[in-house]
Order: C-alpha cells, then sequence, then structure tokens
C-alpha cells in the first residue's frame, strides 16, 4: 500500500498530461485546416497531399480585384459593404441588448423570464428568418435594412449574453445607487458608470456578433437579390465557382479580418481601463 | 452637515411591513446607529433616508426640509456599501472626484478637495490606482472619500465592515469612530454588529421586525433595556422569570432585595448581566451547577443551571481555571445591577 502511495494513482501520474494531449490534439485539428488554407492561397498548384508552386499572390489578386472566375467584384466592395451591415446590426444590438441586458440583470419585474429567454434564445435559425423576411417585407427585403435588421435579430443572443453575464458579475444595485447618491442622474449614471464598468462583456458581444453577423450566410442568401454581395455570399461564389485555391485567398481575407477585428477591439477594450481625471 | 428626522414613517413592499410607524431624531453632527437581527427593516431605514425607497407613510426631513418625495441624487446624502460599490472604470482620484463633479464643482477645486480628504484617510498613494488592485481596508477608505468629497447632509454607512477580518475591524472602527468625530458629520450607521454600534455611535436604535424597539445611549440600551428582546439582542444576557412582593425578587431558587425605587410588582422578567453576577465569594444568593465552560481568553465564560432549573451565564476571572464542569459555584447578585423588564410571559 505504501508503494502504491509513493506512486501515486493512474490519475495523478497520468491525469495531466493526457489532458494536455488531448488539448493540443484538439487545437492543431482545429487550426490545421486554416493555416492550410492560408499556407495553399499561396500556391499555384494542389494536385497531391500538399499544395505546391510557391509563392504567388495571384489568387489574392484575384480575390481582392475581382478578376478571378468566382466573382465579378472585387472583394473590398463586398467586405466593406459586410462590415457595414453587420455594424449597423452590432450598433442596433448596443441599442437594444444592452439595456435589456442591464434590465434583467438588475430589476426584477413581471416576464422578467420570459423577456430573458427571448432575448438569449436565437429567435429563429438564419433561413427561417430569411424566408419570413422575403413574405412579410417584400420591398424591404432587398435592401439592406432587412440584412441589417435580420442580422440584429440573430445576432442579438451573443450580445444580451456577454453583456448580461458582466453585469450580473458586479454589484449592479449598490454601484448605480452609489452614483445616484453622488449626484448623478439615472441616465448619467447609466451612461457613465453602469455601461463603462460592463464594457468587457460589451466588447465581447461586440466582436461575437458582428463576426457572426459579418459571415451569416443562410439569412443573406435567402434575402440578398441584388447589388454588392455580402461578404458571406461573395465568398460562396468563389468557393463554387472558382478553383479551390481561390476560394482559399477569400476566406483567407475573412479570417484575416477577423483575427484584425478580435486584437484592435482587444486592445481598445484594454486601452483606457482605468480613465484618468 | 444637518439633523435628520424620521416622522412616523413606515413602508409597506406588497403585504409586508418593512418599516412600520418609526419615528427617529438623529441630531446635527450626531453619530446614529441602527442595529437589529436580519430583516428588521434597518437596511430599507437607510434606503428610505437615502431616497432609494418612498415612505409609504409618513415624513423624512433634514433639518425642517420634507424630502420624502426628493430623489436620491438631490438629496446630498453620502453613502458607503458593504461592498464599497467603487467605480471600476475610474481611478481612486476619479471615484473621490465623481461626486463633486456630479455637483458641478470645477476640476481645480474637486481634485483638490479629494486629495485632501485622501490624505486625511492617509491613503493619498492610492490616487491614480485601480479601485480593483486595493484590499478591503483601502477600498473602504476610498469608499468613505468618495462619500464625504460631496460634503454631505448626512454620511449613511451600509454594515461597512462587515466582509473585514477582526483585526482589521477593530484598527478601522476607531479611526472611522475618530473620523467621524473630528469632522462632526450627521451620521446613520447601520450594522447588524450590536458590539461597532455600541463603540461607535452616540445613541443606537434598536429595531426589530420592523417595529422600532428602543432608542437611546449605548449605555441605556446596555444597562436599561426597554424589553427582552434588546436585553437579549444588546450584549449577553440572563433573563430570569421573577415575582416581585414588597421591596423583595422572587426567583425560583431564592430572593433577593430589589433595586431601589423598582415600581413593578407581580410577575417580571429580571434581566442580570453576567459580568455583574459575583462569583464565589461564600455569601451567594444562589447555586449554579456549571455545564458547560468557553475559553475567551480574556475570560472564561460558563453557563450552569440554578437550582429552579434556569439557565445561568456566568463570566469568570481567567485565574478561575481550576473551575470544571459539575462544579457547583455560588453566586451573588448586586440589587443595583438587576434590571427588571415587565414580562411578556
Amino acid at each position: 500500500m505504501t508503494e502504491r502511495f509513493q506512486r501515486g494513482s493512474l490519475s495523478a501520474r497520468f491525469g495531466r498530461p493526457v489532458v494536455k494531449l488531448v488539448l493540443v490534439l484538439t487545437l492543431v485539428f482545429l487550426a490545421f485546416p486554416v493555416v492550410m488554407t492560408f499556407v495553399s492561397s499561396f500556391a499555384s498548384d494542389w494536385f497531391g497531399v500538399f499544395p505546391s508552386g510557391f509563392v504567388t499572390i495571384q489568387n489574392w489578386e484575384d480575390v481582392i480585384v475581382g478578376t478571378g472566375v468566382g466573382a465579378d467584384v472585387a472583394v473590398g466592395s463586398s467586405l466593406a459593404y459586410s462590415t457595414g451591415l453587420a455594424l449597423g446590426g452590432v450598433v442596433i444590438n448596443l441599442i437594444v441588448g444592452v439595456p435589456i441586458a442591464y434590465a434583467v440583470a438588475r430589476y426584477d419585474f413581471w416576464g422578467r423570464d420570459w423577456v430573458n429567454v427571448f432575448a438569449i434564445l436565437p429567435l429563429a435559425p438564419g433561413i427561417i428568418l430569411g424566408v419570413a423576411f422575403l413574405r412579410t417585407y417584400p420591398d424591404l427585403s432587398t435592401s439592406g435594412i432587412a440584412l441589417i435588421i435580420g442580422y440584429s435579430l440573430l445576432k442579438a443572443p451573443y450580445m444580451v449574453m456577454a453583456v448580461q453575464s458582466s453585469f450580473q458579475s458586479m454589484d449592479l444595485q449598490q454601484i448605480e445607487e452609489s452614483a445616484r447618491s453622488l449626484g448623478a442622474s439615472w441616465p448619467r449614471t447609466f451612461l457613465t458608470v453602469i455601461v463603462p464598468n460592463a464594457r468587457t462583456g460589451i466588447i465581447a458581444g461586440s466582436i461575437i456578433s458582428w463576426t457572426l453577423a459579418a459571415a451569416e450566410f443562410n439569412f443573406s442568401y435567402i434575402v440578398y437579390s441584388r447589388g454588392t454581395p455580402p461578404l458571406a455570399i461573395f465568398l460562396f461564389n468563389n468557393i463554387t465557382n472558382a478553383s479551390f485555391l481561390n476560394a482559399a485567398a477569400a476566406v483567407s481575407v475573412f479570417f484575416l479580418l477577423i483575427a484584425l477585428v478580435t486584437v484592435s477591439l482587444q486592445i481598445v477594450g484594454n486601452r483606457g481601463t482605468i480613465r484618468r481625471v | 452637515m444637518a439633523k435628520v428626522s424620521l416622522e412616523n414613517v413606515t413602508k409597506r413592499f406588497d403585504s409586508t411591513v418593512a418599516v412600520d410607524d418609526v419615528s427617529i431624531d438623529i441630531a446635527d453632527g450626531e453619530v446614529m446607529g441602527i442595529v437589529g437581527p436580519s430583516g428588521c427593516g434597518k437596511t430599507t431605514a437607510l434606503r428610505l433616508v437615502a431616497g432609494f425607497e418612498t415612505a409609504t407613510d409618513g415624513t423624512i426631513r433634514y433639518d425642517d426640509e420634507d424630502v420624502t418625495p426628493v430623489p436620491p441624487e438631490n438629496r446630498n446624502v453620502g453613502l458607503v456599501f458593504q461592498s464599497y460599490a467603487l467605480f471600476n472604470n475610474m481611478s481612486v482620484l476619479g471615484n473621490v472626484t465623481f461626486g463633486p463633479k456630479m455637483h458641478g464643482v470645477g476640476k481645480a477645486e474637486r481634485r483638490e478637495r479629494a486629495r485632501e480628504l485622501l490624505e486625511l484617510l492617509d491613503i493619498e498613494e492610492l490616487a491614480d490606482r485601480d479601485p480593483q488592485t486595493l484590499s478591503g481596508g483601502q477600498q473602504q477608505r476610498v469608499g468613505l472619500a468618495r462619500a464625504l468629497a460631496i460634503e454631505p447632509r448626512i454620511l449613511l454607512l451600509d454594515e461597512p465592515m462587515t466582509g473585514l477580518d477582526a483585526k482589521l475591524k477593530q484598527t478601522l472602527r476607531q479611526e472611522l469612530g475618530q473620523l467621524l468625530d473630528d469632522l462632526g458629520v450627521t451620521t446613520l450607521y447601520v450594522t447588524h454588529d450590536q458590539e461597532q454600534a455600541m463603540s461607535m455611535c452616540d445613541r443606537i436604535a434598536v429595531m426589530n421586525d420592523g417595529h422600532l424597539e428602543q432608542i437611546g445611549t449605548p449605555a441605556e440600551i446596555y444597562e436599561e433595556p426597554a424589553n427582552e428582546f434588546v436585553a437579549g439582542f444588546i450584549g449577553t444576557a440572563n433573563l430570569l422569570d421573577a415575582t416581585v412582593t414588597d421591596g423583595r425578587i422572587s426567583f425560583g431558587f431564592g430572593d433577593v432585595d430589589a433595586p431601589d425605587g423598582l415600581r413593578s410588582s407581580g410577575d417580571v422578567t429580571v434581566l442580570v448581566r453576567p459580568d455583574d453576577i459575583r462569583v464565589g465569594d461564600g455569601e451567594g444568593d444562589a447555586a449554579v451547577e456549571v455545564t458547560n465552560l468557553f475559553y475567551q481568553g480574556e475570560h472564561i465564560q460558563a453557563t450552569g443551571t440554578l437550582a429552579d432549573g434556569q439557565e445561568l451565564t456566568l463570566q469568570l476571572d481567567r485565574s478561575l481555571t481550576n473551575v470544571e464542569t459539575g462544579d457547583t459555584l455560588s453566586v451573588g447578585f448586586d440589587p443595583e445591577t438587576l434590571h427588571v423588564i415587565r414580562s411578556t410571559k
């Protein structure tokens, strides 16, 4: 028994290394396709197991300038269009979602649980919401406004959940009451104390809902009819109509964009943690 | 600074009466404590004074001004919570200057005022720190500085020391008591800790179940409690059943002289504090069989049973280490230390 005690149990001896191994394998499994796609976007051929013919920027040029067979528009215009649409969705979510998250976290009111359920459950899959929009607002549905409203509805739960968790981690009532006792009106308390204290959740919610909205395919596919295609449709066209290498460049544009947005919002979030007076 | 009055204030939440017809007058510069068990209505009373709750009935006045309908941001009250509720999006200095800024004080003046307060509270070196990086004691001081920065008409402290360790609590209690004395700010101090209230407050209001049971100086509350609840809540109390006849108090275990000027007669409850009971002098009024002993450092607390079965708590000198459970001690009562309360049984 002493010997076994000294050696330790199986889980004590191998538990940590096994968990590490599983974690590393999972990360590699998830990251490998992304890395391979990015790397292959600079290759001119991919016939065997690995791409070859490095380094060319032809695939990126096709996508960026819009000369590829995949799509007749430059990625820049699609990107700018989707960035704007997704941003519009985020703005609506900030205006509507943050107060909802605050109300649910702060107050006990009739129907609170139902508000919470509707706010954090995705109301409908994108494809269903898209069909409903087309049926209900046939004129509106061909415009960017429909896409903005749809994106905000579909991604609202991510904003509400992230912000709500920030609100729940602080003593909301006492913070609010302290500010009011110091002479701040309720709107001022909300804007200068409550919202900045929930900054982490608001930034996280914005990143998640923007990224998911910019990449939303189902709703965009149903509602989009003409004009500049949203990024998801642009990528889809590149993937279905062009060579895999062109598609790889198109997808890489999106990866880079997400990385850029995430990093810059994180930097903005970390800077200004403390407001000097 | 102002005198603050609650006049027959009642607060109902649906069918629950949280504060029931309470009247308290707090003099200008006085430190008033409200103590009571959880759910007694003390925090609701504080929230009524702050303006976060509106009285269902009654009036709240600052000086002679009726502030019952005035919203909290216009009452000019300093508030310190148990959690301190510091604003983590601002530095310590930002927290302290927030109130003056809301009151329209110019930048230079509010910074100057904040620096003075931080210096007074001995935390001037923390001015640029993030509140989240401070210890509990430091956060408490910042919370206090923030509340004082608006030069409040009344300072409201809601269990401000509950989260701190015993040693720090003791230090801060002395410092805070001294500070409130020096500043002369009218203060309402809400706590469930009767020891803190006794040591820091000029007067104490004891609440139970929404009612005000008694209001008085710490000595009055401790030595002349109005009823059994106050006697039991403040300090350790022996409440003994007895009958008063002809200047004598008859307990089941024997008789003792009644205190001079006692007007009650018939069935009563007698309060006697453990530290007022003479132990083991040989000429006792009763015998107690010791059932439990608790060593408490400065003294030994003993509980025992009297001849009539009533329980008695004693305070023994710590030199009496030879006392064991099962021993019989003779105890004596000084008539002037017996406080007779009308029996509620």
